[in-house]
């Protein structure tokens, strides 16, 4: 494993990590010091050269996203908002959980540079309901941070004020869409808005609104301190800085790495997650959480960590970094049944064709792997996900349509044997002999 | 202002205006479900979806999408076929299909699209969704959530219309179902708007389930005359039988609205309040006979012409010209004030405190002739016996003013009333529907009205009521031609001149009001426009 700086993962492991003593030890609020010191357009440019990319799943650069929210004189007096997404529900991603839970000051720190650099006097971090634990830990890293005057009033002495408060959802995986969020936090039911307008004009409370996710705040203190030059050299031209990965599966060490983004994916699997299990050879990769395509083992072979290589080698995306391996034991039907379970049962039901067709794939799904199914529910399946994807308001529709599309595109024989066998009279999970 | 093309055709739009709206400019339909002129935009139907060729990416929502320049889409690619197909598929795969029961049959937009844009066969091998059938929601309205396509059309109208908020689209996923509130029941007067703006049969009126097939029926044009607004209706009727008034759109009244009370007015056609034959001294007599008998009490009388507030201008004119022809010694009255039974509802939504249709064309009538006495100028003039004969159009002048008339009194009306039962002669108008003519609104909006089924009984349009006076005296007063009198009415009084009745067109025409006060024939204030 190659050297590099540790940015999102710093002290993670380091015993009392989320209290303030011991992120102080370790330098935590130096880099808001410096960011209240220079000018708000200084810190936005320093993270626009940084080329720090939003962590959520879209990969947005963050620094143009900061450049959206209008100039006051054209915002007709609304206040700015800073919402942090912490509404992590994507399945096979659970980075932004660690990130709270062992630095929380990382956190705040980020959201505290990141309000000054858009001129924001209160700002939210919104949680997905399950993380009531998390809140609880986040309430009593502010309650530090408040009791040290590094929140409230008038920061270090810089004449920036800044409140920040922790928001609990009810638990929807929807809400982790931004306008679904603003929605939800208002008090209506997470459901995603039509856009336009989009939230940096018209977001929560009908003002300016700027939607980050964790791990994005939280590497921003690192940026301010040791310069964009310094993240720039990490990773690659446009995919520059580190990401936090989130590994599952059929793996001998599940859980968080920090690696730099470009790193071949094959390491990722062999170096950090310890490989697969003994006499188990790959079958499959989710690498960026449960909604983006499934990559192959050849693809996989020939894929980096990043934004652009993921999408080159195999159509699919690096997404929250949700990495999920699958070896030989898997069956491809039911892994896709139980991915559908899942965003047949989160669909908003806003729109007609997530809505009707997320459920309804399901249950096609579902007569598949029981063995009820035939050759024409294998048209209507890959039908359906076509009629979904990219026809909704938000990207949940078409998030519920990748992973049909994909693995009934790459693992086709499976779905295929699961017809032939219902064809033959052969109780479920028994193929026809070839 | 933008310029825009639909499949290839420019069209300049008013900025901001939605695609859908542009498209219709050109003669082009783009389907929609939840999109509706006067409510918020939603865009979760997605049936709108349409190819952006220029100026956005594609496809996007027609609904959401506002015309700037350059914008070009296309609604005829094989793509858009394609997914407006796909987006019935999706719609009708949880609807239950029970159009032979389901009184929307015939103007829904499952079955008008499915005919148009899906013609697919069903491809669903699972069981679909139940949900709440024929729920009682409210005074008016019986919700089928099974049918329901979660447009959120109604959702948005009680939220934005009458907000009053009491519906909502519970759950989510395809568990997703239209509902009200626990312990709450729909009780505004808007209710039967949910069943106009459903697209389908998920909210139906009571008052009409299962009573007619749509497709039996005609519409016609005409206006409500419960009050002062002057909703602009459709009457549906089949073999002069009316099943019930609808709200006809007009952006500058009624928007696409009307209140229950107007709605379910249709009911009055058929009342048996009805005025259905001529009477004179409470005895049935043919029109002519009745007529003679008017004429005979008012001959050399001391008459007073009370203007109706609620009969046609027409009516109205045709009082000017008997009393200018035959009565020239005759004083002009309009009685202010509501007829004692009428209802007392009323809001800043539509529904007006004033129950009377056509106020300032009895008054523009009446002021012809000079000065016009109000309520306590003819009890005055009762009193001391100035005025000794009557001749009443329409209102209830005996219920308002609430004293003794002359047992001269020749009532020209469509209801039974305190008047009608005290009047000598009574000649039946027909039911405003049953007629054509014009009302003059509160915005001082000159709106036409229109004979859509023929009269009850003996009863003829008022107009012809007070003509067939005129008659009995020796000859009309007025044409005979609705349009023939609208002329010389518009010739005649100078805030309706240059107006013809063709051109006051489906949503009337504002005319400059002249104060509608007694007497005075100058310039006024336009009334504000509500």
């Amino acid at each position: 494993m190659d050297v590099y700086p540790r940015i999102l993962s710093r002290i993670w492991g380091v015993p009392g990590s989320h209290t303030l003593a011991v992120a102080e030890q370790h330098g935590a609020y130096n880099a808001a010091r410096k960011a209240l010191a220079m000018s708000p357009a200084e810190v936005t440019d320093v993270v626009l050269k940084s080329g720090l990319r939003g962590r959520g799943g879209a990969g947005f650069p963050t620094g143009r996203k900061w450049t959206f929210v209008p100039p006051p004189e054209k915002r007709g007096g609304k206040p700015v908002y800073l919402l942090c997404n912490a509404d992590e529900s994507e399945p096979g991603t659970f980075k932004d959980r660690f990130c709270m839970w062992n630095d929380p000051h990382q956190l705040i720190e980020g959201m505290i540079i990141a309000s000054h650099a858009l001129g924001v006097r209160r700002a939210y971090i919104y949680l997905r309901g399950e993380f009531e634990y998390v809140q609880r830990r986040l309430d009593e890293a502010l309650a530090e941070a408040y009791a040290k005057g590094y929140l409230g009033e008038n920061i270090f002495g810089s004449g920036f004020s800044f409140d920040l408060y922790t928001h609990l959802g009810a638990g929807a995986y929807i809400c982790g869409e931004e306008t679904a969020l603003i929605s939800s936090i208002e008090g209506y039911k997470g459901q995603p808005r039509l856009k336009p307008p989009f939230p940096a004009v018209k977001g929560v409370w009908e003002s300016p609104t700027i939607v980050n996710n964790v791990e994005t705040l939280a590497a921003v203190p690192w940026i301010i301190e040791n310069g964009w030059e310094a993240y720039k050299a990490i990773g690659t031209e446009q995919s520059p800085g580190t990401k936090l990965f989130s590994c599952s599966g059929h793996i001998m060490k599940p859980g968080v790495y920090e690696i730099p983004l470009g790193t071949p994916m094959m390491d990722l699997l062999n170096k950090w997650c310890g490989g697969l299990r003994p006499g188990r050879t790959l079958k499959a990769i989710i690498p960026g959480g449960s909604s983006v395509p499934v990559m192959t083992p050849a693809e996989v072979a020939q894929a980096n960590m990043d934004y652009e290589s993921i999408n080159k080698v195999a159509g699919s995306y690096l997404g929250s970094g949700g990495f999920i391996v699958m070896d030989d034991t898997t069956d491809m039907v039911d892994a896709l049944t139980n991915l559908l379970r899942f965003y047949a049962h989160e669909s908003c039901g806003q729109c007609t064709p997530c809505r009707e067709g997320s459920a309804w794939m399901y249950n096609i799904l579902c007569r598949l792997r029981d063995g009820l199914a035939t050759e024409d529910d294998l048209v209507a399946l890959r039908d359906l996900a076509d009629n979904i994807h990219s026809r909704t308001i938000c990207f949940f529709g078409a998030s519920a349509a990748m992973p049909v599309q994909s693995f009934v595109t790459k693992f086709r024989d499976e779905f295929v044997a699961r017809v032939e066998s219902a064809r033959a009279g052969l109780p479920a999970g028994l193929a026809v002999a070839k | 202002m933008p310029l825009v093309k639909v499949n290839g055709i420019a069209v300049e739009v008013p900025p901001g205006t939605n695609m859908i709206e542009a498209a219709k400019k050109v003669g082009v339909e783009i389907p929609h479900y939840c999109y509706h002129p006067h409510l918020s935009v939603a865009g979760n139907c997605r049936m709108c979806l349409v190819d952006v060729e220029a100026g956005g990416r594609g496809p996007d929502i027609a609904c959401n999408m506002a015309a700037t320049e350059g914008l070009a889409i296309r609604t005829d690619t094989p793509k858009v076929t394609q997914m407006r197909k796909s987006v019935m598929e999706f719609l009708l795969v949880n609807h239950p299909l029970d159009c032979p029961i389901c009184d929307q049959s015939g103007e829904c937009r499952l079955q008008d699209y499915y005919m148009e844009y899906g013609q697919h066969d069903s491809r669903l091998a699972d069981a679909k969704m139940g949900k709440g059938k024929r729920q009682d929601i409210g005074d008016q309205i019986v919700l089928d959530a099974e049918r329901c396509v979660q447009c959120s059309r109604c959702v948005r109208f009680s939220d934005e219309v009458t907000g009053t908020g009491e519906l909502r689209l519970f759950n989510r996923s395809n568990q997703t179902q239209i509902g009200i509130f626990p312990g709450v029941r729909l009780s505004h007067q808007y209710q039967g708007n949910l069943a106009d703006i459903c697209p389908v049969g998920a909210l139906t009126l009571k008052d009409f389930r299962f009573k007619k097939r749509v497709w039996w029926l005609k519409e016609s044009e005409s206006v409500c005359g419960g009050c002062a607004t002057g909703c602009n209706i459709l009457v549906h009727h089949q073999e002069n039988e009316v099943y019930r008034f609808t709200p006809r759109r007009n952006d500058e009244v009624n928007k696409s609205w009307i209140c229950d009370q107007g709605r379910l007015s249709y009911k009055d056609v058929t009342s048996l309040k009805r005025l259905t034959g001529a009477k004179v001294d409470g005895q049935r007599a043919e029109l002519p006979e009745a007529a003679n008998a008017a004429a005979l009490l008012l001959k050399g009388a001391k008459v007073g012409v009370v203007f109706g507030a609620k009969a046609t201008t027409e009516a109205n004119w045709a009082a000017v010209k008997l009393v200018r022809a035959r009565l020239p010694n005759a004083r002009a009255y309009v009685i202010e004030g509501n007829d004692p039974d009428a209802f007392t509802y009323q809001d800043e939504i539509l529904v007006d405190s004033d129950k009377t249709p056509n106020r300032f064309g009895a008054a523009l009538t009446a002021s012809q002739l000079g000065s016009v006495g109000d309520a306590e100028a003819l009890k005055a003039a009762l009193a001391s016996g100035e005025v000794d004969a009557l001749l009443v159009l329409h209102d209830d002048v005996v219920g308002r003013l609430g004293v003794a008339t002359p047992k001269a009194l020749v009532y020209v009306g469509t209801f039974k009333n305190a008047t009608s039962s005290a009047a000598a002669v009574v000649l039946p108008a027909a039911h405003y529907i049953e007629q054509p003519g014009t009302w003059i609104n509160r915005q001082g909006r000159v709106q036409r009205l229109r004979k859509t089924v023929a009269p009850a009984g003996d009863s003829v349009a008022d107009y012809a009521a007070v003509d067939a006076i005129g008659r009995a005296f020796g000859g009309a007063v007025i044409p005979e031609m609705p349009a023939a009198i609208f002329q010389e009415l518009a010739a005649g009084v100078k805030a309706l001149n240059g107006l013809t009745l063709k051109g006051l067109g489906h949503g009337g025409q504002l005319i400059t009001l002249f104060a509608p006060s007694p007497g005075v024939d100058q310039p006024g204030q336009a009334a504000p426009a509500k």
